[in-house]
């Protein structure tokens, strides 16, 4: 409306003009699109290899300042498979002196203010932030080599978490197709050379041809033939089951394709794809709509970091949507959850199942503990929305941790609570390494005020989803 | 290497691995020195970081400046205080950032940014509450590009003491964005924004 512009004060006007023709100026030229190199990749290489030992000395002095990364397994409690327990404990340390109940009592400010906020709540970083990208468990590497001799070992990074503290391997598989038939997976890690044997007779031929799609290995920018890559030989490319083994996880990191500059970038530890058919929306800060359109994207963000112009250079893979995709997304949708059988259909613990203490625990978590204002049963115990938890309120913001700014994480898609045991570490970062640790941190973040009985019978729960 | 550098690397590793950068080298400078093998020597820096040193000493020099004038011109005590704020702590950064450059035998620039001159005279225009909204407006996007600057060095140079001065003034300058979203709030009454809409600053409860 002419009229009300005019009312605007005059003096606001000409300050809006100058904002448009010069604020763009001057900024760094290499901010959003990713810089060529500038050595030869043998140079490179060196460097990486020399720099190697200091970067792993570093990630693992920043996870021991953090956490109790000790091997202390919850007695009796195992991942779905039987392969691997479950570990036990609150694990992210405290300032020193500190309670977990003096600290509940405080305010967020003062937290903040005070410089008290626990360190393994803070956002996690790549364990090289300034390069970034994929980075594959050893299991997983020496699987994958033995399978394909393919070779997904990188020269600059080893991965950075122990093996206690990640899901077991290889995870179990579990089909809505047959339930019947239960871990359809033989004990083995699906790959391009067995996946017709392991699943003759058992998924359709359109399944099949998702599956094979799903293990061809495409180009990725830290493995592809050009001179950023960091892989001794030019790889064959990365499969999408590399960090999916078997449709879950082997928690495999990497950097999130969503934000920039590359030091502001969060970490991203891999998601399960079990009870993909109950998703209504993938990536966690990317709210894709459906898992056609994450598979079909995923090219130009795991594999590409966010960047199709450097897609494009190197070899990017655009699957056909009607076929190949409709395909792919057709294999995922038959992954099932594990097994979980003190819950009814409506995901409420069976009273004839489950011990007291999980069913004190069922109770905070519908009441006390608000978890399931997000984590809703009915629908598999998501809400298939992104939440801000506001985590900035408890940490100076700007502070960098092993080349990482931390800033805040904004809103994040609530994952599921299904099959949670099997998918340690938690958040979409991976900074929590058991369950203990996620109570506490809602705790604290939510201000719920939880004793330390309510807390247990919320951790056992849990572990029974 | 002389003995001014030596000191440098010493204190650089003397605060501990947690803070030493690890950069990608396939952005470093081809032939640097290395303080040992693959990793570059204080002092020896890359495109990135010479463009830093330009970009930051004309930002500091504008922010200066402008809080000059805001000292003199702005109606409203808070902004008033803001403003000398802006002073000191774009000046002493700068003569942190004048010292590093100093020892690479590099010179700061002598003027602010183009677009920081170009806002002070519009800015000398104003008065009252135009001014102090004005002043606020372009603090908030000169604050938004230094935090993007920063962050950038931070991740693409390779010059150890130039990254650990990003690194030091990063929060602070974070700080200086969410004071300007505050002010900005105060000043038009909007609802704040930014970081200001989750941490308000208020001091802890007693």
């Amino acid at each position: 409306m002419p009229k009300m512009k005019s009312l605007l004060p005059l003096a606001i006007l000409p300050l809006t003009a100058i904002g448009l023709t010069v604020f763009a100026d001057p900024l760094p030229p290499d901010a959003t699109y990713r810089p060529l190199p500038t050595q030869p990749f043998s140079d490179v290489k060196r460097m990486d290899e020399a720099q190697k030992p200091d970067v792993m000395k570093r990630q693992q002095a920043l996870f021991n300042q953090r956490y109790d990364m000790s091997n202390r397994p919850l007695p009796g409690v195992m991942m779905s498979g039987g392969r691997k327990p479950v570990q036990g404990g609150v694990r992210v340390k405290l300032p020193a002196g500190m309670t977990w109940e003096r600290l509940a009592n405080m305010s967020p400010d003062e937290i903040r203010q005070r410089n008290l906020f626990p360190e393994g709540f803070k956002p996690l970083p790549h364990v090289k932030q300034s390069t970034g990208g994929q980075v594959f468990p050893t299991n997983q590497i020496a699987e994958i080599d033995r399978l394909e001799q393919r070779d997904l070992r990188r020269f600059d990074v080893d991965f950075d978490l122990p093996d206690h503290l990640t899901p077991e391997f290889p995870p179990p598989i579990f089909l809505t197709t047959h339930p019947e038939l239960g871990d359809v997976s033989r004990g083995q890690v699906l790959s391009f050379r067995n996946y017709y044997e392991i699943m003759n007779g058992i998924i359709t031929p359109v399944q099949m041809e998702g599956l094979r799609l799903l293990l061809t290995p495409f180009p990725q920018e830290e493995f592809n033939q050009t001179e950023d890559r960091k892989v001794a030989a030019p790889s064959l490319g990365v499969a999408c089951l590399d960090c999916h083994t078997n449709f879950h996880s082997n928690a495999a990191f990497h950097l999130t394709p969503d934000v920039r500059p590359q030091s502001a970038r969060f970490r991203l530890d891999t998601v399960s794809l079990r009870g993909m058919f109950n998703q209504q929306i993938h990536g966690s800060k990317r709210s894709l709509r459906s898992v056609e359109d994450f598979t079909e994207f995923e090219q130009r963000t795991a594999y590409f970091n966010g960047d199709h112009v450097s897609a494009t250079r190197k070899g990017v893979n655009l699957p056909d949507r009607p076929n190949q995709v409709a395909m792919m997304a057709q294999m995922q949708n038959i992954i099932d959850f594990p097994p979980a059988p003190k819950l009814d259909s409506a995901g409420r613990l069976r009273a004839d199942k489950a011990t007291q203490q999980e069913l004190a625990g069922e109770k905070v978590f519908f009441g006390k503990g608000r978890c399931a204002e997000c984590h809703v049963p009915q629908t598999s115990f998501l809400d298939n929305n992104m939440h801000d938890l506001k985590l900035e309120r408890f940490y100076r913001v700007g502070e960098v941790a092993n080349d990482q700014v931390v800033i805040p994480d904004g809103p994040i898609k609530t994952f599921t609570l299904r099959g949670l045991k099997d998918s340690p570490p938690y958040l979409h970062d991976g900074r929590l390494p058991t369950v203990a640790d996620t109570v506490e941190f809602f705790n604290l973040v939510l201000g719920l005020k939880l004793n330390q009985q309510e807390k247990e019978a919320l951790t056992a729960y849990l572990l029974t989803l | 290497m002389n003995v001014k550098t030596i000191a440098v690397v010493v204190g650089l590793f003397a605060a501990g691995p947690l803070f030493a950068q690890q950069g990608n080298p396939a952005g470093m400078m081809p032939g640097n020195v290395e303080a040992k093998p693959g990793t570059p020597a204080p002092g020896q820096y890359n495109p990135q970081d010479r463009l830093f040193i330009q970009l930051a000493g004309m930002g500091n020099l504008g922010e200066a400046d402008a809080g000059r004038l805001a000292d003199t011109k702005a109606s409203h005590p808070s902004v008033k205080a803001f403003a000398r704020r802006m002073v000191a702590d774009h000046s002493s950064t700068n003569a942190k950032l004048a010292d590093i450059a100093k020892q690479r035998n590099l010179s700061l620039p002598g003027e602010p940014q183009p677009d920081q001159k170009a806002v002070k005279t519009h800015l000398e225009t104003l008065n009252g509450l135009a001014f102090d909204q004005a002043y606020l407006r372009a603090q908030l996007i000169d604050h938004q590009k230094t935090v993007q600057l920063l962050e950038w060095e931070i991740s693409n140079g390779q010059d150890a003491p130039l990254q650990r001065l990003a690194v030091d003034t990063l929060p602070t300058v974070v700080e200086h964005l969410r004071m300007v979203q505050a002010l900005l709030a105060e000043t038009t009454g909007a609802p704040p924004q930014g970081l200001a809409a989750s941490q308000d600053g208020a001091p802890p409860p007693r």
